[in-house]
């Protein structure tokens, strides 16, 4: 088996380290409520595990900074993904992001590397006290480090632009007395795989996917739930399914969170029904 | 992939959503039927015992406790108390002013908000309050945000 990367490693333990300091020693930390922040989506915008969610990143509320770094890594059948990835929240309106993914073909042989810088927007609302929740939009922008691979399946671009609308909300006293969190994002791409496998292909390019989640916080600490991602399907020689997870993310304060999560990617790169775990540590400031 | 796990995978996932809204209704039936919010709180004496606590809180945060420079506390106190007897369906009426003029040109912020938010809930949380009854209090007062803060 591959090792992960040694960026990846090192920001793992970056954020193994800062996690237990900051577990260990009170400091400042942003104002909102604790969990609004969600967890680090694996393209680095604020959100569940597969999908970004209107919320911005850490606690920052309209006069602070704030600031995420977090490491993740995922096992599916024939696969191995790791991310790193950081973002800023500017007084709660935006939030600028950085991932780098490292894709480890584990049965097939080699790997695939890509970086996505975003930006997210807060449009209006509150994920807490505006009735109709809080509304972002936001870009991506993915570029693979080498598109050889993607290129021979046939993918048209080795770079491209997602550009999306979110909406969250939660949901007080909704289920059994927990709050619950709904989220839904459109997102406009045209990339395979969340533009590991390229950009575009034989079967079509640029569409509309729409993707959700729901979540029920069992206490103020700990929301548990399940997200939805569909996918386009561009490449006739690697068909590629919807994404699906239930995950658990537990909040140990405003600045530690640990999220697991089952995965179901379906088929990937012709290796079907790709199923496994998921891991992720963040720190926040 | 087969039709068949696709169609499974849908279903999981439509099966979450939909037990998730049936038993919400099913809760709503039960607690509906039995003791009110103000009740579920502890009555009077434990929402005395929690705006108490709350001026605790607020006294400690240098920043927070700045907008209460020229108020008096103990019509305050009285007042909070009252508004959320009333919200939480007790036997009181709310009758001081209405939230955007009791709170206009204060300049509160959203930090400052978020932060009397946290206070209230670990006030409650002392106070020995239950979860459920601390979320559907904090959700009753939730949509109050949009009048606090209107004439800010
Ligand atoms: C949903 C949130 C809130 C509710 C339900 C609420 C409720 C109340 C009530 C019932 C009063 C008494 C009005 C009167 O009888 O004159 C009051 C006064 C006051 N509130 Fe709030 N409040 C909220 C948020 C805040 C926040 C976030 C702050 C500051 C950070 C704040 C600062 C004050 C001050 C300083 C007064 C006293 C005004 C005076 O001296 O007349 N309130 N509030």
């Amino acid at each position: 088996m591959h090792q992960p990367s040694p960026l990846y490693r090192r920001l793992l333990l970056m954020a193994a380290t800062a996690s237990a300091l900051l577990i260990a020693l009170p400091s400042s930390a942003g104002s909102r409520i604790l969990g609004t922040g969600a967890v680090s989506a694996i393209e680095g915008a604020a959100g569940g595990g597969l999908s970004p969610w209107a919320v911005l990143s850490s606690t920052a509320s309209d006069n602070e900074l704030g600031a995420t770094a977090s490491a993740t890594q995922a096992w599916v059948d024939d696969y191995q993904l790791s991310v790193a990835s950081a973002s800023i929240n500017v007084h709660d309106r935006l939030e600028l992001s950085m991932a780098r993914q490292t894709f480890e073909l584990t049965t097939l042989g080699g790997e695939l590397e890509q970086t996505i810088y975003a930006a997210k927007v807060r449009l209006f609302g509150s994920v807490l006290y505006h009735p109709w929740g809080i509304w972002s939009a936001g870009m991506m922008h993915k570029r693979l480090k080498d598109g050889s691979v993607p290129t021979a399946l046939g993918a048209d671009d080795t770079r491209g632009t997602d550009a999306f609308l979110s909406a969250s909300k939660l949901l007080f006293n909704a289920f059994l007395g927990r709050n619950v969190l709904v989220n839904g994002t459109l997102r406009n791409t045209s990339a395979n795989q969340g533009g590991l496998l390229g950009f575009g292909g034989d079967q079509g390019g640029r569409a509309w996917m729409a993707e959700g989640s729901l979540g029920v916080f069992i206490t103020p600490n700990w929301i548990v739930g399940t997200e939805y991602r569909q996918k386009p399907d561009n490449l006739s020689v690697a068909r590629e399914d919807d994404w699906q997870s239930l995950y658990s993310a537990y909040f140990f304060n405003k600045h530690v969170s640990l999220t697991g999560a089952w995965l179901d990617l379906g088929d990937i790169a012709g290796l079907p029904s790709q199923q496994g775990g998921y891991v992720s540590l963040q720190a926040a400031f | 992939m087969s039709l068949l796990s696709i169609a499974s995978r849908r279903i999981i996932f439509t099966f979450l959503l939909l037990s998730t809204l049936l038993m919400q209704g099913c809760a709503q039936h039960n607690s509906g039927a039995t003791l009110s919010l103000y009740e579920r709180i502890g009555g009077q004496p434990a929402i005395e015992a929690i705006v108490e606590n709350l001026l605790y809180r607020i006294a400690e945060d240098e920043e927070v406790v700045g907008y209460f420079a020229n108020t008096n506390i103990d019509l305050f106190a009285e007042s909070f108390a009252t508004q959320l007897c009333d919200i939480s369906d007790g036997p009181c009426r709310y009758d001081g002013p209405p939230m955007d003029r009791a709170h206009q040109t204060m300049g509160i912020t959203d930090a400052h908000f978020n932060r009397v938010v946290a206070y209230l809930d670990i006030a409650m949380r002392h106070e020995g309050v239950s979860l459920s009854a601390r979320n559907d209090l904090l959700g009753r007062l939730a949509p109050l945000y949009e009048d606090v803060m209107r004439l800010r």
